[in-house]
This record gives C-alpha cells, structure tokens and sequence, in this order.
C-alpha cells in the first residue's frame, strides 16, 4: 500500500456538494481513472479515503487536502494525476499529488476564510472591529446533540471587513484546536446581528488550511 | 475554460459560476447541489440550436434515476445537431423562493432559463408527478396551456409510459410522443427547424407516434387527431446502450451502473402496464451487454452494474451475461433488479458467496386463486423455496411485495397475506437463524389503460382500508410491512383512466397547493378534494370517463388487439393462466408484424 497526499480546488457547482458528497466525487474520480484505493478489512470493506477538515456546503475552497491510501497496484503518482485530472469533474481541478513514505496524519490547526455579507458596510466595518477588541465572545451552539457555549474569540483571529458593493468582504481565520473550531456560520451569524443584516453568507471561499502532522517534504509541495 | 472571481479575490477556473441571483437561493435551501449540474459526463454544447430541454418531473435525486431520460439525453447531444439540457422539479423550500424572487426554472448545464429553450421534453412516469409538470411550467414562466403559448415559447412534449392516457395532461403540451423515441430523435430535432412554432407543430404532427392534442380555446373543445400509433424501437437489439450516463455528484436513488439488457416483457401478468405498453420482447446480444457494461463502469467509476429490464432474469442468455460481466473486474458486483419467483432459488445461486444485501421477490398475491387471476403463475411451494433460497444464500433482508385491490380479491385473500409473512418469518428465524431482516410491502392496485384489467373497477377506499386493517391486524408480530398511502391511490385511480376535460381537476389541484403528490411529506389530500368536489368528480373514480368507451383510445393506439385485452379479461375471470409467448403459444397480442417482432439471443 503507498500513501498519497492529494490538493485539489472545490469551486462552482461542486462547491454546493455536501463533505460526503465531495468524498464520494472524489473517489469516483480515482476509479474512473483507473487507479486503486486500498480498502479496509472486515466484512464490509471501505476504501482508505479521508478529507481532514470538512468543508460547509456552498463554500469553495483553493486548496484542499485528501489523505489517500492506494492499492499496490496503483500507477507512479505522475501519471496517477494526469489520469485522475482527466478523469475529475468540473469544479473539482486536481493541483498536486505527493507520495508519502509513512502514513500521514495531518490535523488542521488554521483555516483562512473570506465571504460577502450583504448590508451596510459601515455597520459591518464596525462590528469587525468591535469583535477585534473583545477578549472574550461567548455564543451558543445548537445542534442535534444538543447545545453548548463557545468563546469565538478564541477561535477566530484576523477578523477585517472591507467594503463592497453589495456589503462587505469578510476575510477571517479560524483555528482548530483539540477541543473543535469555530464555524464560518456562527462568525457571520455575530457580525450580521451586531450590523442589523441578514445572516446570509456568500461565495464563501477557504483560502487556505494550515496543517500539523505534514510530512516534511510534501509542505513544499512534494512529487506531482 | 472561463474564470470567476472568488470572495478571497483570487480566480477560480470555474466558468461563469454561478449567477449572482442563483447563488443568493442556493444560499437558503436544502441541498442546493440539486440545482448546479458540474456532474460526470455532463455534455455542453453553448450557443446551439435548436436547444431541448429534458425534465423528469420530480425532484433531481429521482429523476437523475430515470434511464429514459439518459437515453435522450445522449441521443440527443451525441448523435444530433442539437444539444440537451436538463432541469428537474424544484424541492417546494427553492419553488417558493424562486416565486419570491421572480427567477425563473433554469437548465443545469447552460443556467440559462427553460423557457429561452425550443423544445422542453418531459418524461411522465405516473400519474402523481402530474401537478409538478405544472409546477415547472410555471416556475420557468411557459404559460400553462397550449393554445395560450406564443411564438417565443418552446413546444412542449411530453412522452413516457403515463402517455398511456394523455387526457389529464393534453391541453397543457403541444404535442405527445407515444412509444420508444430512439428511433425518432432526427425528426424530432428537424421538426424544429421549422419557421413558426405553427409550422413546427404540424412538422412534429408528422413524425409517426407524435399525438398533438385537440386546439381548444377557452371552454370550446377542438377536435382531436387521429390516435398515435405506440411507437416500437425496432433496432433496440443492434444499438449500444447508453454507456457515458450523467453521473450524479450528489448521492442519488440508485448508485450503480446500468446496462438495458432487454427490452420488453411477455410473461403477461394481466394487472402490469409496463408489460404490455413495452412489447415485444427485444434482447441485446450478450457481447454488446458484455462490451457496454465495461464502458459504463469506466465512465462511471462505480462498483456495481445492474442489467436491468422489465424482468431481466427472463433475458435468454442470463447465465452466460453474468458471469462474463463479473468477470471484467475482481469484486465488481452484479444485480439484477427482478428476480422471478418460479426461478429464485436457481438466480441466487449465481450471486454466489461476493454479494450480500437484501431482496425483493414479488408474489403480488396470497393466494393461488388470485395469483392464477393476475397471470402470476407460480404457485405456493415455488414461494416457499424462493424464499428459503433467499436466507440460505446469506441475504440479510427480504421484502416480500404485494398488492391489494386486485380485481376479484377477496378479504381472505388480502389477509393470507399475513399467512405468507408468518411462514416467510419462521423460515427467517429457523434458516437465517434471525439473521436476516423480513418485511412486507403492500400497494394498492390501479387498474390501468392497455392492460386486460383496463376496464375493471378500482378496489375504493373503503375497501382498501378495511384490508389493510385486517391485514395489520393478523400480521404476526415483528414483521414490518408498508402500505401505501391510500389518498394517493385514489388520485391516482382518478386520473390514470381519466377522460377529456380532466386536466381541469388536475390544474384546480395544483392552484389549490398540489404538488409532489408522491412524496408522503407534501401529499395534500385536501387540495385533491377540493378540486375534485369543484369539478364534480369522485375521487378513485376515473374523472370525465366513461371506462367501457377506454377513452385513452382515442388518443393512443398501443398497438394491442382490444380483442386480446378482452379475451385476458375473461381468462382472468375464470384464473386461467396464458402462457409466455416467447416460449410458448403466440398469444395473438397483435403488437408483431411490420418489421416489428421479438427478438431474443441464440
């Protein structure tokens, strides 16, 4: 079995795909080029396969990580990329493929975002810079398990809002740490409430995601 | 390839992606990746015309399903001037927010509205999708009805096996196609080269199989042309499959490959539409299958392909076609979607040790009586074996599907369907040792147009109830059975024999809030009876139709001898069983002749 690190963009439509779902193209796209994953043991066997850090639904993304576990068979990481670029959908363009002499496990510590607010710039200007200065800003987190508190600002740095013509760009980073992250969601969910909009993001876009666990010669930019 | 700009500034190499209006209400709706297209083997063709579009009416995961609707789809882009589209009935969170907004149905591949198209195809599969064909109309802007439409509206097609009847639907599509369309693309794309939508019309009322419905205008009826001759795709046995299917990126109904192995059944259960409208008997030979089933897997990358048909362990070389089609990969599963009782036993041996899951047998019915009256001619200890067959081969789950409101069905008979779970669950518990899951569905019967029971009254409400409720009741306990909803069976009953004039029940149902009428969430019973007591119909009564004068008749001719349906009629009476014709007597349907027969491997 050969580890593989694959970095590959999620815009247009497939940027409206699900975390399964773009795991699910993904694999897809391995098999229509021909090359193997490896699978699992046990009585039903999955393919070794794994996207680190789960992408929201309508957002795109420049550079994303999948973890891939190929089957001895599988063609030289060279040639394996030209057939998986042409064998991807539109929107899921394939930039690098990296061999990897142990098994990766990256875990993803900073992820860079930007997103469109529509409402009055001024506001959201203003609510940015109020978040700047907060030590501590607690928010409540519903979800089917129920519901918890989380301090934002220990999640979310770098928060700037810029103007617009429909609103303002948000740009802001959020770290993953051990005990989770923040959502982009719950970022915009604040700000909005604070400038009096409509808690709507758009064009979502992750600009980039920091990793811990790389191995080193894949950080700058490894076999393609 | 186009770039856009991205909300970081930086340029994604994406195309146009997407408008700034969609991509406000992909913001706010569930699954918005229904509504973007980018899937596997999506064909653009920009700026051509003419320019069809092709719409299942239903929600994307279920109509990306539809292999009619691949068919033309690659007949259309691949061996045609013409491109195709596609666009698919908006989950009711998007419609009402496309209303709201005033934007209007667009294509996945092109974004650009439907309604800027020349021909928008539809493919009817049942009578419950009916209100959302108007709900798409709608939604892209077309005015409902035909004879409101102007220059620049496309013609409206319809076509698929609910064409049986068109009545319900006729005042709101230009023009009907009845039959297989394979054979007719070319016309059909030259007919829109025609230089007024009037002059393309009478070009499509031309093309053999084409039904262009009676021209009335505000409540003055027109006549109605001859009735369309089912068309037959009489080169079905020398034509590849489809074999670059748009794949869905979004997980749909059924992911796997598929092959058509064969077209058409024979067997003759009396109570099935499909087994009647698809005749004759048409089988690809087992090196295309073979041939195509490795090229669809490579262009779908999926794990599994299922040879598929009306009754595809009926195809005469199943054996051969198999183990040659698993044979292309290591693991590569293989499924068939109908076994037939009376050879389970022998069909589940060739999943052999690789496949495991869950199956469905279909008795239909309880008991022997009814089952020699439907034409179903196995008989009590080929269910059994089946069955057992099942749990000795290591399925984990069984359904067991029935009907009730069969015609001469009795109560006993609706409750020995409890018998039959019983013993289906104690040869679980003692082979399977409780291994393996059992359960029961059950549907309630629709007689259809074109079938020996097309003019046997529908079972009713009353009925239905009271045999669902006695059949729960005698269930043994731990068996999970389904019923389908008995409301949508009366609307269904309503308007699959329904006559002219009852597309006025149907567009009152769906200004009254019908829509998605197969879904259980959205089923609005209430709108259908409001639109029924408005257009003084019974519901479960066919509307505006006098069912001994078949109606639909007028509009289709299916190719089968009214003599034959009858004759059937009164076999089923007397639970006499006809045998295949394929193996056995020629049954005297009158579908062969003119270069049409059947056609079966060697």
């Amino acid at each position: 079995m050969s580890h593989w690190l694959l970095w590959f963009g999620r815009w247009g439509p497939a940027s409206y795909l699900s975390h399964l779902d773009t795991a699910r193209a993904l694999q897809r796209t391995f098999a229509r080029a021909g090359v193997d994953l490896a699978l699992s043991q046990g009585f039903r066997p999955k393919v070794r396969f794994s996207l680190p850090l789960p992408l929201p639904v309508g957002a795109a993304a420049l550079e994303e990580l999948a973890v891939v576990e190929v089957a001895e068979r599988a063609p030289a990481p060279a040639s394996a990329l030209c057939a998986l670029r042409a064998a991807a959908p539109e929107g899921l363009p394939l930039s690098r493929l990296a061999a990897c002499a142990t098994h990766p496990r990256p875990r993803p510590v900073l992820a860079r975002y930007a997103c469109e607010v529509t409402g009055d710039a001024e506001a959201l200007e203003r609510a940015a810079e109020w978040f700047a200065a907060q030590r501590e800003v607690m928010v409540e987190r519903v979800s089917p398990k129920g519901r918890r508190t989380l301090d934002l600002a220990k999640y979310v740095k770098d928060l700037a809002a810029v103007a617009v013509p429909v609103g303002a760009r948000l740009e802001f980073a959020v770290r993953h740490g051990r005990d989770g992250a923040a959502r982009p969601q719950e970022v915009v969910d604040l700000l909005a409430r604070r400038a009096g909009c409509e808690p709507v993001m758009h064009r979502l876009t992750r600009i980039s995601v920091s990793y811990e666990g790389l191995p080193r010669d894949t950080e700058s930019g490894g076999e393609e | 390839m186009q770039v856009q700009s991205t909300a970081s500034g930086r340029r994604c190499p994406s195309g146009e992606w997407p408008r700034d209006e969609l991509e406000d209400l992909l913001a706010r709706v569930t699954r918005p990746g229904r509504y973007v297209g980018g899937e596997f083997n999506l064909r653009r063709k920009p700026g051509v015309r003419p320019r069809v579009v092709l719409s299942y009416p239903d929600v994307y995961e279920i109509g990306m399903a539809n292999q009619a609707l691949q068919i033309l789809y690659a007949a259309v882009n691949d061996d045609s001037a013409a491109a195709a589209e596609r666009a698919y009935c908006p989950w009711p969170d998007m419609a009402d927010l496309m209303r709201a907004r005033g934007v209007p149905l667009w294509s996945l591949e092109s974004q650009e509205p439907v309604a800027t198209c020349d021909l928008w195809g539809f493919t009817l599969p049942h009578e419950l999708t009916y209100t959302n064909v108007l709900e798409m109309l709608d939604l892209a802007g077309v005015r409902l009805r035909s004879v409101e439409r102007g220059e620049d509206e496309p013609i409206v097609l319809g076509g698929g096996p609910a064409v049986a009847d068109p009545w319900p639907l006729a005042p709101f599509f230009d023009a009907f196609f009845v039959g297989e369309v394979e054979g007719r693309v070319a016309e059909l794309v030259a007919a829109l080269g025609a230089p007024s939508r009037a002059a393309r019309l009478e070009a499509l009322g031309r093309i053999p199989g084409v039904w262009i419905p009676p021209r009335g205008v505000a409540g003055v009826a027109g006549a109605a042309g001859p009735p369309a001759r089912r068309q037959v795709f009489a080169d079905f046995a020398r034509t590849m499959p489809v074999t670059r299917p748009v794949v869905p990126l979004l997980e749909a109904v059924h992911d796997r490959a598929v092959v058509e192995l064969m077209r058409g059944c024979t067997a003759g259960c009396r109570f099935c539409q499909a087994g009647m409208w698809y005749r004759p008997v048409r089988e690809r030979p087992v090196d295309m299958v073979v041939e195509a089933a490795e090229r669809v897997l490579a262009a779908t990358g999926c794990d599994e392909v299922a040879l598929v048909s009306l009754s595809s362990c009926d195809y005469s070389a199943i054996d051969e076609a198999v183990s040659r089609v698993r044979a292309l990969r290591p693991g590569l599963r293989v499924s068939l979607p109908s076994l037939r009782i009376d050879s389970a036993a022998v069909q589940l041996a060739r999943f052999g040790e690789a496949q495991r899951g869950s199956v469905t047998l279909a008795p239909e019915a309880a008991t022997q009586e009814l089952r020699d009256r439907i034409n179903k001619g196995v008989d009590e200890t080929q269910v059994v074996e089946a069955i057992e067959a099942v749990f000795r081969g290591g399925f984990t789950g069984l359904k067991l599907y029935f009907m009730i409101g069969l015609p001469g069905e009795t109560d006993d008979d609706a409750t020995a369907i409890a018998g039959m779970a019983g013993a289906a669950a104690e040869l679980a518990k003692r082979v399977a040792r409780g291994r393996a899951r059992l359960s029961i569905a059950v549907s309630s019967y629709v007689p259809k147009p074109h079938t020996p029971f097309e003019r046997e009254p529908f079972a009713g409400e009353a009925t239905l109830r009271r045999r669902q409720q006695l059949l729960r009741d005698a269930l043994p306990r731990g068996v999970k059975v389904s019923f389908h909803d008995v409301g949508a069976s009366l609307v269904e009953a309503t308007l699959a024999r329904a006559g002219r004039g009852s597309d006025e029940l149907v567009e009152r149902a769906w200004r009254a809030g019908a829509r998605f009428d197969g879904w259980s969430e959205h089923f609005r019973p209430q709108a259908w009876r409001t639109a029924a007591l408005a257009c003084d119909v019974t519901l479960g009564e066919p509307a505006m139709a006098d069912v001994a004068a078949a109606p639909w008749r007028d509009a289709v001719d299916p190719g089968i001898d009214a003599a034959f349906l009858a004759a059937e009629q009164a076999r089923a009476l007397d639970g006499l069983l006809t045998e295949d014709c394929r193996g056995g007597r020629c049954g005297s349907c009158g579908v062969c002749g003119d270069g049409i027969e059947t056609e079966v491997v060697a």
